[in-house]
């Protein structure tokens, strides 16, 4: 019956938008309902296309306990001083009210795939027709030994944008000059390959800045190479020379303790005592909420179908962004954003037979080494033999013109309010 | 040659007086396609129409001005690699529906 009316309704051109609009209890049920699960890089674009380009066709409900987004993306920039928190700090108002997007400000605690209904905080049960899962990554408090949740403010990860970007900024001010900071890099896959060298980079330059050259920055490292390795080395060596060191496996041999009472770290190589300041990113994995659905495999990430982005377990679910497992793309904001237009043109494809094209992808992430020398990494992606394969890819050389750098910091800059309104208005 | 720094009319100029394909192109893209793939490109270009940093505007400008530059990009007569891959993949057609679509946009005035 519900089912009939809701044909019945897409194919009349009697029973306009104007109906819709005005009858809105009568119709009930007719309108297809997606949730969105998370309102970050990848769910506050999720959400925008499939309301935007389904001109009320679809309604949708973002799930989002925060009333206003911090991104991660850019908040080095803001430990380094190049930003204030205000303008990495975002409001749904624009996007709820240009779209029609109902925000719901709670956490999901549930996904009852078999009903195909969210369960919200509150106990609340939201049925939809699709569900989109974006809720990023959690952070494995137990994968540096010492280290766990309990310790996050006095040993900050600063790996969730906020509160704990404030804290890593406050303690790196406080550093005195000949101090040591200890960060753990984090073993792959994490959000944002270039991340940890880009705070690095700015954590560098605080120090510098602030004539604290005799400070040290120990990077210990998981692993055996990073992301433009390179292109990050040669900046510290031109910018903070004597104040990086990079240590990668062979020779630090392990993590083998922290100290939060101390501030020690111990290796298996050198033992770190009295920290100025430690920064420990640890291992990571798909948001809670995505895992505790079955949506995860042993990897601790959502395996997903590369032509549309819907998951690999269940065909009412589209995963996207962090969570999700995407081939050769890294996990960037940048990424969140493509696979989220992607995701949004099937969903639509599905409920309102929009016409679905080929799935494409790009991306492109710019790490700011010092002031106006910027170097970048991207390409574009395609859906080839069962996953998200690179089809063409760049990379920053050494060696390039400062005046090319300093472009590329413009065009970062430009990017970070391109997809910000792209997010959010 | 390197045409990197040229302004898009000189581009468009120098491969008009070639006489090469992209001067000649022809406009009238599929507009609706082309709003679809433009969500590949309002990930750095603002959809108003400002330019932000260093992402230059893109939006109503003549379009066989837009496919020239473009195609230019593509064939990596124009500089930036980010642009020469986001050009590389597109096809005569997609260049000329991205064409009519962001010509078809009005320029937005700045917020607040
Ligand atoms: C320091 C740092 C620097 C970075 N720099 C860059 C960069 O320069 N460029 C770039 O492209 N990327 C960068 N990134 C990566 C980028 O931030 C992430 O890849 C991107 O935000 C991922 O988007 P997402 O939608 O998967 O998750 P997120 O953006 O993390 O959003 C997840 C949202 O889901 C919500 N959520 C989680 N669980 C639930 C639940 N159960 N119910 C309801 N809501 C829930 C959260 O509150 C959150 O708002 C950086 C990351 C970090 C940490
Ligand atoms: C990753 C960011 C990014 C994306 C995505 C992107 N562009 Fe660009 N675009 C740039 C930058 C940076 C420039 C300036 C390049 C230069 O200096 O030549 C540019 C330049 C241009 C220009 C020339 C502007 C001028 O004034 O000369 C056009 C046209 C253009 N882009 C169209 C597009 C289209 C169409 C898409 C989508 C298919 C797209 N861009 C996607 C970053 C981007």
């Amino acid at each position: 019956m519900m089912i009939d009316r809701r044909r019945l309704l897409a194919g009349s051109s009697v029973f306009g938008a104007a109906m819709v609009l005005g009858a809105p209890a009568l119709l009930g049920q007719a309108k297809q309902r997606v949730v969105v699960i998370g309102g970050g890089a990848g769910g506050a674009t999720a959400a925008k296309y499939i309301a935007k380009d389904s001109g009320g066709a679809i309604e949708v409900v973002l799930v989002e306990p925060a009333g206003e987004f911090i991104t991660c993306f850019h908040s080095n920039l803001y430990l380094g001083g190049f930003r204030d928190l205000k303008s990495i700090t975002h409001s749904y108002d624009r996007l709820t009210a240009n779209y029609g997007i109902r925000h719901n400000r709670q956490a999901a605690t549930q996904i009852d795939r078999e009903k195909k209904q969210v369960v919200l905080a509150d106990g609340t049960r939201l049925p939809y027709d699709r569900l989109v899962v974006s809720p990023g990554i959690d952070l494995k408090y137990d994968s540096v030994p010492g280290w766990s949740q309990a310790h996050e403010e006095t040993m900050p990860h600063a790996w969730k944008a906020g509160k704990q970007t404030e804290i890593l900024k406050s303690r790196l001010a406080a550093v005195e000059d000949g101090g040591t900071i200890v960060m753990i890099a984090p073993p792959n896959p994490y959000g944002c390959p270039p991340g940890p060298y880009e705070r690095v980079s700015m954590m560098a330059h605080v120090l510098k800045t602030a004539g604290k050259t005799k400070c040290k920055i120990m990077v210990l490292d998981p692993k055996e190479s990073f992301s433009k390795q390179g292109l990050f080395q040669a900046g510290w060596e031109k910018y903070y020379p004597g104040m990086v060191e990079w240590l990668g496996p062979k020779i630090h041999d392990g993590i083998k303790s922290v100290d939060p009472k101390t501030n020690t770290v111990e290796t298996g190589f050198e033992t770190y005592k009295n920290a100025a300041l430690v920064n420990v990113i640890p291992a990571q994995m798909a948001g809670k909420i995505a895992r505790d659905a079955g949506l995860a495999n042993a990897s601790g990430y959502c395996a997903i179908d590369p032509e549309t982005m819907r998951s690999s377990v269940d065909a009412n679910i589209y995963v996207i962004g962090d969570a999700c497992i995407a081939g050769d793309m890294p996990k960037s904001a940048f990424a969140a954003n493509s696979q989220a237009k992607v995701a949004a043109l099937n969903v639509r494809g599905e409920l309102t037979a929009a016409r679905v094209f080929p799935a494409r992808y790009a991306n492109t992430c710019w790490s700011l080494i010092a002031p106006d020398d910027t170097v970048k990494v991207g390409g574009s992606y395609g859906a080839k033999d069962g996953k998200i394969a690179a089809l063409t890819t760049f990379v920053s050389q050494t060696g390039e013109t400062e005046a090319m750098r300093k472009e590329q910091q413009a065009e970062n800059m430009g990017w970070y309010a391109g997809i910000t309104s792209d997010m959010f208005s | 040659m390197s045409v990197s720094r040229l302004s898009r009319s000189a581009i468009f100029a120098a491969a008009a007086l070639a006489g090469s394909e992209y001067g000649q192109a022809a406009a009238g893209g599929d507009r609706a396609f082309g709003e679809y793939l433009s969500a590949e490109c309002v990930t750095c270009h603002q959809v108003t129409g400002q330019a932000t940093g260093g992402i230059p505007a893109i939006v109503a400008w003549p379009e066989d001005q837009f496919i020239a530059v473009m195609q230019a990009y593509k064939a990596k007569d124009r500089d930036n690699n980010v642009m020469q891959t986001m050009a590389g993949r597109l096809s005569k057609e997609e260049i000329e529906a991205l064409a009519a679509y962001f010509g078809s946009l009005p320029i937005q005035p700045l917020r607040n």
